[in-house]
């Protein structure tokens, strides 16, 4: 099954729950309601209460919804927001295979009762601290539920800080040891490359294009993020522009005129192109075409409004 | 332990009779009869029937003969490729201790029916998936006959699902966990710098010395080569310098004068030499001595053919 | 994760070197490594051992912790001479097995319980110089409870481990220097490590390039200094200390983010700056790690008055 297209991932929080309406309208691919990380304390009871009625809102333009929840309150979170409709959920700071194995038994008592198709509920676990990181691997094996691994808001949770290059110190590494595992595991990397101080509540549209283009390039396929203008450059960031997919055309027809020749590799200007080369162009072809057909999925279902 | 001196590996297309009859000319220390990406689907089998006599051919500089087999095709390649003259195997592909324990018995048993010495041959492997990156310990401790590894960033590409620009290195972390596993393993991590190992293109000698040495400091120990151009200058990248070996003898001479009065540390040119410094001293002489002894070998392989 | 110790400043001296020892105490560091290794010829190991239990207290007299690197073949020799009151820490090289560090903390066990020193006082330094280390790291850093600080993946020995040579320019160990960070980070030790400066000097004695490393190193988050020259030690003291400023800006995002207790709001942008309770975390760090500073600054302070003090030594209008 090949993966959904995620590229924009819009977290609400819930106890701004207004804020649901317009996240709907902003074209996500994903809207995620948050219970965990920009919800105050004192806010989270009357936040859960909001959530079911905020999953249908945020369908109306087309988006799955995820719910963002806090391992240690997995069962007030769980019972919040497993409702039909529900796509799947993120589990912030997630830092052990135990965790998964427990959120895991409440999804699946939840989808019983709820009439939700057994199974059906996705996890992305949020490695945001360095034990979490550590156990990424064990984490993303304890359930077939877990489809996607993401850094979340570690930069901040571990205190890493930019260095004199702009780079937030050890990002780098995380990020490509996170996309790593999540290849190993079958499982899809989320996340952006950000870099200071152009990152988390600061970042504009320009530098979450940039850090989407950036963490395309290295495997990350969608990130989240927490205002409305930012989906758009996700968006686009994320999606195969018109200048790739015609080189990627290119090198096609030149690869397979190679091997029309008997030739397994081929010259384009000074590259030497393979048959590695040739399926790198391929699969940016596929990915350029799903997210066509993501974006015309969104168009009808907010025309439908 | 002695020191294995393969500065250079040619990868010659079994199907380009211009090359494996070239191949030789280009001095490099190894020279590979590809099977794989350098021939075409129609011309598999066509290209094993080559094989044997392209040993020879190859083999007539002194170079050692490695043959890279499909992965998918493993035994009917394997079968073309064992015979008297051959060095050994580059197994592209391998995911598992398991993929390279069922080559290994094949090869075992080659080596037997073939009248080769007993686990003479030795294997190169190459690593293209996220898997097999994060198991690289177990695959490459999986059998002696490993002698070095390097990845497929082409075949990688697509394993993680990127087309990877040149501005952004995507295998930082795989490539140095590849130089590490494989250094505690005591086998030769070989690759290029970024992003020649991605976009192989043809450079000028200066340009592909330039990135050749720079892998050599991020601890390769030798480089493919999809082309001949590569070959010289890898050898000199990975070669010590007539300067270099002068300097280092100084350092062991000081130091030496240094212990036998009576310190650890002693001025020299503006650098302190002490334990570290004449312990590199040493490496970079032996290293001198085996190229030295690496290139009379290919000289008197070529003056007696 | 317990309280940090204040360790910016440091100097590794070859114990055998008389003037060294001597003077340590009057260069202001926060430690001093007294060297058993590569500093010191092989001829003279033996003699050295016989060294460090006098030469503990000497250079604790300007209020340093005093710590020994050993010799990886040598431990149980090195150990026993090295092992007396007023010793902080071992600093054990190219450590590559949990199985040797668990070895130290047993003999250094043993050797506290017989000495009268307080069990659990001695820390080891597994210092991590080889690729078969950096595959071991968690195992390394998690093995015993004296390991208290932990990262690197650089420097002489990794290099020639590796066969690469120091001092190119780029970033040759970001796998290493990652691997060992994230143990360190997910055991809750002490970090060592510093953003990358592209180094192609390899120069020990630049006070300016030392301020400059501390104060990036410390903008980053960590406090671990040390080093082989003097002319480092008060460039780090002052790179990895929290100046009047920062301090002052700390209290400031405190009130902050105070104010948005009861507001339902959980970050606020003041002048293009995020208030939230990151920034609050780090600012209570900030203040935390400033008062350590200034206490240890007080405790060196008065250990070189006492010792001048004893040695009849006129004290210097301003004091050290």
């Amino acid at each position: 099954m090949s993966a959904r297209i995620r590229r924009s991932w819009l977290v609400v929080p819930m106890s701004k729950a207004e804020q649901i309406v317009r996240a709907s309208r902003s074209g996500a691919d994903v809207i995620v309601l948050d219970l965990v990380e920009f919800v105050a304390e004192e806010d989270k009871p009357a936040a859960r209460e909001r959530v079911q009625a905020a999953i249908r809102t945020a369908h109306a333009g087309g988006a799955e919804v995820f719910a963002q929840v806090d391992p240690e309150m997995l069962v007030a979170d769980l019972h919040a927001c497993a409702w039909p409709g529900l796509t799947g959920v993120i589990v912030s700071r997630l830092e052990s295979p135990q965790q998964v194995a427990e959120v895991n038994g409440l999804l699946a008592e939840l989808e019983v009762r709820r009439g939700i198709l057994h199974g059906a509920l996705e996890i992305v676990a949020a490695l945001e601290t360095a034990r979490g990181n550590h156990a990424a691997y064990d984490i993303g094996c304890a359930s077939p539920r877990i489809r996607g691994l993401t850094l979340g808001r570690a930069d901040l949770i571990m205190d890493l800080r930019p260095e004199p290059s702009g780079e937030i110190h050890l990002m780098p590494y995380l990020m490509q040891r996170l996309i790593g595992v999540a290849r190993a595991l079958g499982v899809t990397p989320i996340g952006a490359w950000w870099r200071a101080p152009a990152r988390g509540l600061l970042a504009g549209p320009d530098d979450t294009y940039h850090a989407a283009r950036r963490g395309r390039a290295i495997g990350f396929t969608g990130s989240l993020c927490i205002d409305v203008n930012q989906v758009e450059p996700l968006n686009r960031g994320f999606t195969p522009d018109d200048a790739e997919a015609a080189a990627a055309n290119e090198l096609i027809t030149a690869y397979r005129a190679g091997v029309a020749r008997g030739v397994a590799l081929s010259e384009q200007g000074d590259r030497l192109v393979d048959r590695g080369a040739a399926a790198q162009s391929l699969a940016l072809l596929d990915r350029a075409a799903a997210c066509a057909a993501r974006d015309r999925e969104k168009a009808e279902m907010a025309g439908r409004q | 332990m002695a020191i294995l001196v393969r500065r250079s590996n040619l990868l010659a297309p079994i199907t380009d009779a211009e090359r494996v009859n070239q191949a030789w000319r280009s001095d490099a220390d190894a020279i590979t009869l590809d099977l794989e990406d350098g021939v075409v689907e129609t011309r598999k089998a066509e290209a094993r029937g080559l094989v044997k006599e392209g040993i020879a051919l190859a083999g007539q500089g002194g170079a050692e003969v490695f043959v890279r087999v499909n992965a998918a095709l493993l035994h009917a390649d394997l079968d073309a490729s064992v015979w008297p003259g051959v060095h050994g195997i580059m197994l592209p592909c391998v995911a598992s201790a398991a993929e390279v324990l069922e080559a290994v018995e094949q090869m075992t048993a080659l080596e037997r029916r073939r009248g080769l010495a007993a686990g003479a041959l030795e294997l190169i492997v190459l690593l293209e998936s996220a898997r097999a990156v994060w198991d690289i310990r177990s695959i490459i401790t999986a059998s002696p006959r490993i002698t070095q590894v390097g990845l497929d960033e082409s075949d990688l590409a697509c394993d993680l699902g990127i087309t990877p620009l040149p501005e952004y290195d995507p295998y930082v972390y795989a490539r140095g966990r590849l130089v590490i596993e494989a250094t505690a393993a005591k086998v030769q991590p070989i690759g290029i710098t970024y992003p020649l190992g991605v976009h192989p293109r043809s450079l000028s000698a200066a340009e592909i010395h330039r990135m050749a040495t720079d892998a050599r400091n991020l601890g390769m120990k030798g480089v493919l080569c999809p082309d001949p151009s590569w070959v010289a200058p890898a050898n000199a990248a990975f070669t010590p310098t007539a300067e270099r070996v002068a300097h280092n003898k100084r350092v062991r001479e000081v130091f030496a004068g240094a212990v036998a009065e009576g310190t650890a540390a002693v001025p020299l040119d503006g650098r302190m030499i002490d334990v570290p410094v004449d312990e590199w001293a040493k490496v970079v002489l032996a290293m001198a001595d085996a190229c030295d002894a690496r290139d009379a070998q290919k000289r008197a392989a070529r003056a007696g053919s | 994760m317990a309280t940090p110790q204040v360790r910016r400043s440091g100097l590794t001296m070859p114990v055998v070197t008389r003037r060294f020892v001597d003077h340590a105490w009057r260069r202001g560091c926060d430690f001093i490594n007294l060297d058993l290794e590569d500093s010191v010829p092989q001829h003279l190991k033996a003699h050295a051992r016989g060294l460090i239990k006098d030469a503990i207290p000497i250079v604790r007299k300007g209020g340093a912790e005093a710590f020994t690197r050993i010799n990886h073949d040598h431990v149980h020799a090195d150990l026993e001479a090295i092992v007396w009151p007023g010793l902080s820490k071992v600093n054990y090289p190219k450590a590559e097995s949990a199985e040797e560090i668990r070895l130290l903390d047993d003999v250094i066990t043993r050797l506290e319980r017989e000495r009268g020193i307080r069990p659990g006082t001695v820390e080891i330094g597994a210092n991590i110089e080889t690729a078969t280390g950096v595959a071991a790291a968690y195992d390394i850093a998690s093995a015993s409870p004296r390991v208290k600080e932990f990262g690197g993946g650089s420097g002489y020995d990794m290099s020639r481990d590796l066969g690469v040579e120091m001092f190119v320019g780029f970033e040759q160990f970001a796998y290493g220097k990652g691997e060992l960070e994230l143990a360190a980070r997910a055991l809750g030790l002490q970090v060592r490590a510093a953003p990358f400066v592209a180094n192609t000097t390899g120069s020990v004695s630049d006070a300016d390039r030392a301020f400059g490393e501390a104060q990036a190193a410390r903008k980053c988050g960590f406090r671990l200094g040390g080093g082989l020259n003097p002319a480092v030690v008060e460039p780090q003291n002052r790179g990895f200390t929290p100046t009047a400023e920062e301090v002052e800006d700390a209290r400031w995002v405190l009130e902050r983010h105070r104010e948005l207790a009861g507001t339902g709001d959980t970050w606020i942008v003041i002048d293009g700056r995020v208030i939230d309770r990151y920034e609050a975390a780090r600012a209570r760090d900030t203040l935390e790690w400033a008062a350590l500073c200034a206490e240890r600054d007080r405790e060196k302070a008065v250990a070189v008055l006492r010792t001048r003090a004893a040695m009849a030594e006129p004290t210097p209008p301003t004091s050290a």
